[in-house]
């Protein structure tokens, strides 16, 4: 079997079976946080059994639970639905989101010599150098290994026709279903989505603009090598990351399948596991979607101050601490950065789902078409500007944006450094339990000086 | 054509169809059916349907799709031109502000005349 | 057969089912995802002819803006039953798709044999299909044109407006002329 073949299962398996995974759990993420949110226990009926030992993984299980639920439901079709259609509409929904990782990075290019050298007896990991490419030993016969499935020159632009292809199933699988709120379902869906994909491919131009390259991976090295996207192009960020959770339909831009209004959308009258194909794409293109807000405008598989021979510490010219890391370390380090990052804003996302009021459709609509892409092309112009005044500025103009440009990069690793302290600070924290405190509105009410016993909190 | 470039890319294709091929055909197999008069009704949660079946929907959503389209176009246009801004230069964005005014007019006309407005 | 074969073949196959599920299907929905698929299969086409971008742009403006257009005038138009199509003797659908054929065929057969033998490079020039390269040949050679496509979709977008609402302010004029002050329909009421 050919080499580019061989080298190709292993990333597929890793991109989808994470795709699945992190999608299963983040259905449980989701219930879970928002029991944390609304103070409530949240899944915990799923169980195994052993004798007397009882596995509950903190409602870990219920993603496997409905999973197994799904295929033995009932499988119902409308008699009136076009069969062809209905059938189709759920295997549409979940193909696209399964191909837009194709071009998604998550990591930077391996050279397989360099990973492990034995010479001799000695075995030894070996550096690369900073920039260049891998060097090419033909005794191996290895060619340097790109962590991604495919790199393609479109790169961004195959992400977005892929995003293009889920409209098509929503609409079909409201029109097919015989049931006039599947119908409006249907139509507010594809209408929010196409608006919403108008300011999502506008937003980024900006950031496009400074990388000058549509391929994700090249995206991310210029990132590392000056700034996050987030640092560049706030507004383009913001705009971004609005559009891709409007595109995945979810609170506060969930009106298409509206509980309170639609029953549940466009996939009312579907069952078993074929609503759980809709939902789990649903869930799948958060993990996407998350993967490429990393990529774009979160310095992807980089981090702060780490390059392909260790770790620099420099801020401009000044250099401050140097530690060389073999190419394996740094590959390692910068795959779990990627997954880390991609899991964080995943549950960014559930967070935010359980922290908005869902919209009222006109504001929907106006704020893409009145707000959004207006910003969008005022961003442009504004960058355009910006970015030509600086190409024609004295070089000591560069070498300040290129010390900023570090300090953003020192502000990130103190950032985390403070978060994830403070979160592990927090985890080992000794707290007074309390069994009739819940929660955090339990501790409200206390810290006010009233008894937490409420008939609520009984 | 680049076998060893779009190989992998293929071979995802596939394995995607597949896996959601597997799904459908799972949940048809296992699945027990048992179909009924009461199920076969349009589902309204648990409420008879009323009304007219097929209700008649607002061409607002139309004037959506037209403007979509006429924007999808324009940002197929704007890509390129992102990619080579900088070699391009002040022509190069004096230019593509003239395109993107132009359609401006569009949008400012359609907001005018109301077809922004969701209100309604 | 090489693979490069085997690959044209079955993107072809599947643009002509595709074009033709678009034209037989009873159900327009149907008809949309013939095309749909038939554009598929052509970006598929692209793709080995080394035009990633215009594979991308056929992905993202035909399947991703032009069908969804359709289907979306579809769901306006609701499941309503076509009326007219598919009327008429079946000897004369026959003879029409016959004649239709024959004439395509002709045409195709005599664009074949009086075509110049392309003279293709041995090898593609450095970056061509790239998107870069696209920018560069759109901003230099063909300015006017872009500059001009811009107009085009203004009006585009005008027309929609005006087959939509251009008539709107006539009407309610017209109603609050005739009916009595306060009772005239508010626009959108009607339905």
């Amino acid at each position: 079997m050919p080499n580019y073949i061989l080298y190709a299962i292993p990333k597929i398996l890793i991109m989808v079976g994470f795709l699945f995974n992190v999608g299963g759990i983040l259905t449980w993420v989701d219930r879970r946080q928002s029991a944390m949110i609304q103070d409530r226990v949240g899944p915990n009926r799923a169980v195994i059994k052993i004798g007397k030992f009882e596995l509950r993984l903190w409602g870990l299980l219920h993603p496997a639970a409905d999973g197994v639920k799904f295929f033995f439901k009932e499988d119902f079709m409308p008699p009136k639905a076009d069969k062809l259609l209905f059938s189709l509409a759920p295997i549409l929904a979940m193909i696209p989101v399964l191909c837009l990782v194709a071009v998604i990075p998550f990591g930077d290019t391996v050279c397989p010599d360099a990973l492990i050298q034995t010479v001799g007896n000695v075995t030894q990991l070996p550096n690369i150098a900073r920039s260049g490419l891998c060097t090419f030993d033909p005794r191996t016969g290895l060619q340097p290994i790109d962590l991604q499935i495919v790199s393609l020159d479109i790169g961004l632009l195959f992400v977005f026709a892929m995003a293009g292809q889920g409209i098509v199933s929503a609409a079909i699988s409201g029109w097919s279903s015989d049931n006039k709120f599947s119908l409006m379902g249907a139509l507010r869906a594809s209408s929010q989505m196409v608006s919403y994909e108008v300011t999502l491919g506008l937003s980024v131009v900006g950031a496009l603009m400074i990388y000058g390259t549509l391929r994700l991976g090249d995206m991310v090295r210029w990132q590392s090598e000056h700034a996050w996207g987030i640092f560049v192009q706030p507004v383009a960020f913001f705009i971004f990351f609005a559009a891709l959770v409007a595109e995945s339909k979810r609170i506060p831009f969930d009106l298409p399948e509206a509980e309170s209004e639609l029953v549940s959308g466009y996939f009312t009258e579907y069952s078993g596991m074929k609503f759980g194909m809709f939902y789990f794409a649903e869930y799948m293109e958060i993990v996407t979607s998350s993967m490429l807000v990393v990529t774009v405008f979160l310095g992807g598989w980089g981090l702060p101050f780490v390059h392909r021979d260790g770790i620099t510490i420099a801020f401009g010219e000044g250099m401050l601490a140097q530690l060389p890391l073999p190419h394996l370390v740094v590959t390692v380090f910068g795959v779990l950065a990627f997954f880390i990052k991609t899991l964080t804003l995943c549950w960014i996302q559930t967070f935010v789902r359980w922290s908005l009021p869902r919209f009222r459709y006109d504001q929907l609509m106006g704020l893409c078409w009145k707000v959004l892409l207006p910003v969008s092309l005022a961003n442009i112009f504004v960058t355009g500007v910006v970015w030509l005044l600086l190409d024609m500025a004295p070089p000591f103009v560069g070498n300040m944006l290129q010390l900023v440009g570090d300090a953003t990069q020192g502000f990130v690793a103190v950032l985390v450094t403070f978060l994830v302290g403070s979160a592990v600070f927090g985890l080992f924290r000794s707290r007074t339990k309390d069994p009739r405190i819940i929660g955090a509105s339990a501790e409200l009410v206390r810290s006010a000086g009233k008894s937490p016993q409420s008939p609520m909190q009984a | 054509m680049h076998v060893q470039t779009y190989a992998p890319m293929f071979m995802l294709f596939v394995a995607a169809t597949a896996i959601a091929t597997l799904f459908f055909t799972l949940a048809t197999v296992l699945g027990p059916s048992k179909p009924s008069a009461e199920k076969s009704l349009p589902f309204e949660c648990g409420s008879d349907s009323d009304g007219a079946q097929h209700v008649r929907l607002s061409v607002k959503f139309y004037l959506t799709a037209i403007l979509f389209v006429v924007f999808d176009i324009e940002s197929v246009f704007v890509y390129p031109w992102a990619i080579q801004f900088r070699s391009l230069g002040w022509m190069g964005l004096a230019s593509m502000m003239g395109f993107l005014l132009v359609i401006l007019v569009g949008l400012v006309y359609a907001w005018k005349k109301g077809a922004l407005e969701w209100e309604t | 057969m090489t693979i490069g074969q085997v690959y044209f073949y079955l993107c072809a196959a599947v643009a002509l089912f595709g074009a033709l599920a678009a034209v037989c299907a009873k159900s327009p929905v149907r008809a949309a995802l013939g095309l749909l698929m038939m554009v598929l299969a052509v970006a598929g086409l692209y793709l080995s002819l080394d035009a990633q971008f215009l594979a991308a742009i056929q992905l993202i403006v035909y399947a991703g803006a032009i069908v969804v257009l359709f289907v979306f005038v579809l769901m306006l138009l609701g499941h309503t039953p076509l009326v007219g199509v598919g009327d008429g003797s079946p000897a004369a659908r026959i003879l029409g798709a016959t004649g239709f054929g024959a004439v395509a065929l002709a045409a195709m057969i005599l664009s074949a044999r009086n075509a110049e033998p392309t003279n293709f490079p041995a090898a593609l020039p450095a970056g061509f299909g790239s998107v870069g390269e696209i920018g560069r040949l759109m901003f230099t050679q063909t300015l006017v044109p872009f500059e001009l496509s811009s107009a085009l979709l203004m009006v585009a977008v005008v027309g929609a407006v005006a087959v939509s609402k251009g008539e709107k302010p006539v009407i309610v004029a017209a109603a609050s002329v005739l009916a009595p002050p306060g009772a005239a329909p508010k626009p959108g009421e009607s339905q």
